[in-house]
C-alpha cells in the first residue's frame, strides 16, 4: 500500500521560519507513525539545518520535507537547499566544533548522528544543498 | 480630472452618507464608537481625494504629489479599520465600494457627452483602485505592527524570575527560545539573582518545545555568567526526547546541573545551600 506522498515545504529567511519548519517537521514525523524520540531528532535536525540557513547564508533558504509510507515502513526525506555562499571545506564544517560565527559547531556532524542518511553537496558562490532521510521500520 | 472634483464637491455630504451606509453593512457588528471614527476617516478622505481631482489637470490617475496626501489619508483610514477589527477583504470591499457610489453620482449629475463620462469615470476607477491597494498596504503593515507589539508583550510576560526560597530562584521558561528571548533570559536571570541575592537559579526548560544547539549555547552562556557571579545554575525539565537528542547532537552540557524535574532540581538546590529539609519544605520535595 503506497500512497501519494505527504509534502511540506516552508521558505525560511528568519529565525521564526525555522521554528515553523520544525514543528511541520515533528507533526509530519507523528503523523507518519514516527516515535515521540524519533519525530523530536527529525524536528532538532530541521533546526540545525534551518538555522543554518538563517545565519549562514544572506538570503535563506528551503527545507522540504517528504514523507512516503510503504507497507509497514515509512521514509521521510529532508532537503534544505539555498543559493548562499557556500561551504569551502566540507570536511572542516562536518567537523564537531568548527563553527565561522561562533557557534557550537555540532549543527552540521549532530544533524549527519540524528538521520539514517545524509548528503551534503556545496559550491562556493553557488549554493549548499543538504539531503537526509530518516526511515520508520 | 476637474469635472469629477466639482461634482464630488457638490455632493460630498451624500457620497459620505452612501458610503457610511456600506461601511455598517461590511461591518455589522462594529462598535457605534468605531464607526463614529471610522466616518471621520472617510470623510476626510472624500475631502482629500475632492481635493485631488480638483487641482488635477490631467488625466494621469493617482500620480503626481497632489496624490501623496491622498494616500496618505486612506493609509490612515485603513490602519483605523485594521484596528476595528475589519478583515483586510472588508476594508478594500468599502475602498472598492466609492466606484459605485461616485460612478452613479457621475452618470446622475454630468450633463457630459458619453466620452466625457467614459474619461471621468475611468479616471475615478483608476484612483480607488489604486487607493484599494495602498489601502491593502497599510492594512497589512498595520497588523504586522500589532502581531509585533503582541509578541513583545509575551516576551514580557514569559519570562518571571521567582524567589521560591531564601537564595533560590526559579524562571519557568515557556515557549520558544529565539535569540531575543535568551538574551533577555540571561539579562532577567542575572538581574534577579543579584536583586534577590540568590545563589541558585533553577532554570526549567520543561515548557520548552525543542532544545537546539544554538538554545544549548545560550544555555551555557546563561550558566557561565551566572557562575561569575557567584551563582549556580540548576537546569530541570529536559524531556527524555530532548535528551536523547542532545546526546546525538554531542552538545556538551557537562558545565551545568541538570535535573529531570523540579522536584529533584529543587532538591539539588537544598542540597546545594547546605541545608537540610525541615518542617513544612519536607513534604513539598
Ligand atoms: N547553509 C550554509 N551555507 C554556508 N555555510 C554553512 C551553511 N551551513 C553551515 N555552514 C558553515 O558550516 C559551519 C558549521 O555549521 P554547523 O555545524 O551548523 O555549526 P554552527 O552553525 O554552530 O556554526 C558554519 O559555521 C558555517 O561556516
Ligand atoms: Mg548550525
Amino acid at each position: 500500500m503506497s500512497l501519494e506522498p505527504d509534502v511540506v515545504t516552508v521558505n525560511v529567511t528568519s529565525e521564526i521560519d525555522a521554528a515553523e519548519a520544525r514543528q511541520e517537521a515533528r507533526r509530519l514525523a507523528l503523523r507518519h507513525g514516527f516515535t515521540t524520540v524519533r519525530a523530536h531528532g527529525l524536528a532538532t535536525a530541521v533546526s540545525e539545518l534551518a538555522m543554518n540557513l538563517v545565519l549562514h547564508t544572506d538570503r535563506g533558504g528551503l527545507i522540504r520535507l517528504t514523507a512516503q509510507d510503504a507497507t509497514g515502513a515509512a521514509v521521510i526525506e529532508l532537503v534544505a537547499e539555498d543559493n548562499g555562499p557556500g561551504i569551502p571545506d566540507l570536511a572542516l564544517a562536518m567537523e564537531d566544533g568548527f563553527s565561522t560565527r561562533g557557534g557550537l559547531g555540532c549543527g552540521l556532524p549532530g544533524t549527519r548522528r540524528l538521520v539514517d542518511t545524509f548528503a551534503i553537496t556545496s559550491r562556493v558562490g553557488e549554493g549548499t544543498r543538504i539531503v537526509c532521510l530518516v526511515r520508520r521500520p | 480630472m476637474h469635472g469629477v472634483g466639482q461634482i464630488l464637491l457638490q455632493n460630498r455630504a451624500s457620497v459620505l452618507d452612501a458610503w457610511l451606509a456600506r461601511l455598517r453593512d461590511t461591518a455589522p457588528g462594529a462598535h457605534p464608537a468605531s464607526l463614529q471614527l471610522l466616518k471621520l476617516e472617510l470623510g476626510t478622505l472624500v475631502e482629500k481625494l475632492t481635493g485631488y481631482f480638483l487641482t488635477d489637470d490631467e488625466d494621469g490617475a493617482g500620480a503626481g504629489p497632489a496624490f501623496k496626501s491622498v494616500e496618505e489619508q486612506a493609509a490612515t483610514t485603513s490602519a483605523a479599520c485594521a484596528r476595528d477589527g475589519l478583515t483586510p477583504m472588508e476594508t478594500a470591499t468599502l475602498i472598492l465600494s466609492l466606484k459605485s457610489i461616485a460612478g452613479e453620482l457621475l452618470d446622475r449629475e454630468t450633463s457630459a457627452k458619453a466620452t466625457e463620462l467614459y474619461r471621468m469615470r475611468t479616471a475615478l476607477d483608476a484612483v480607488v483602485d489604486r487607493l484599494a491597494l495602498v489601502t491593502f498596504a497599510a492594512f497589512v503593515e498595520t497588523r504586522e505592527e500589532i502581531i509585533k507589539r503582541q509578541g513583545r508583550a509575551l516576551l514580557d510576560l514569559a519570562t518571571p524570575a521567582l524567589p521560591i526560597w531564601r537564595h533560590i530562584i526559579l524562571m519557568p521558561l515557556v515557549g520558544i527560545i529565539d535569540t531575543q528571548r535568551a538574551r533577555q533570559v540571561m539579562e532577567w536571570l542575572l538581574e534577579a539573582l543579584s536583586r534577590e541575592e540568590a545563589r541558585i537559579a533553577i532554570l526549567d526548560v520543561t515548557g520548552v518545545p525543542l532544545i537546539d544547539s544554538r538554545v544549548a549555547l545560550h544555555l551555557t552562556k546563561t550558566v557561565e555568567a551566572a557562575r561569575l557571579l557567584g551563582s549556580q545554575v540548576i537546569v530541570t525539565g529536559i524531556s527524555p526526547d530532548a535528551a536523547q537528542t542532545l546526546v546525538k547532537l554531542d552538545v556538551d552540557l557537562s558545565n551545568m546541573i541538570t535535573r529531570g524535574s523540579l522536584r529533584s532540581g529543587l532538591a539539588e538546590a537544598f542540597r546545594l545551600l547546605g541545608q537540610h529539609s525541615k518542617g513544612p519544605i519536607e513534604t513539598m520535595i
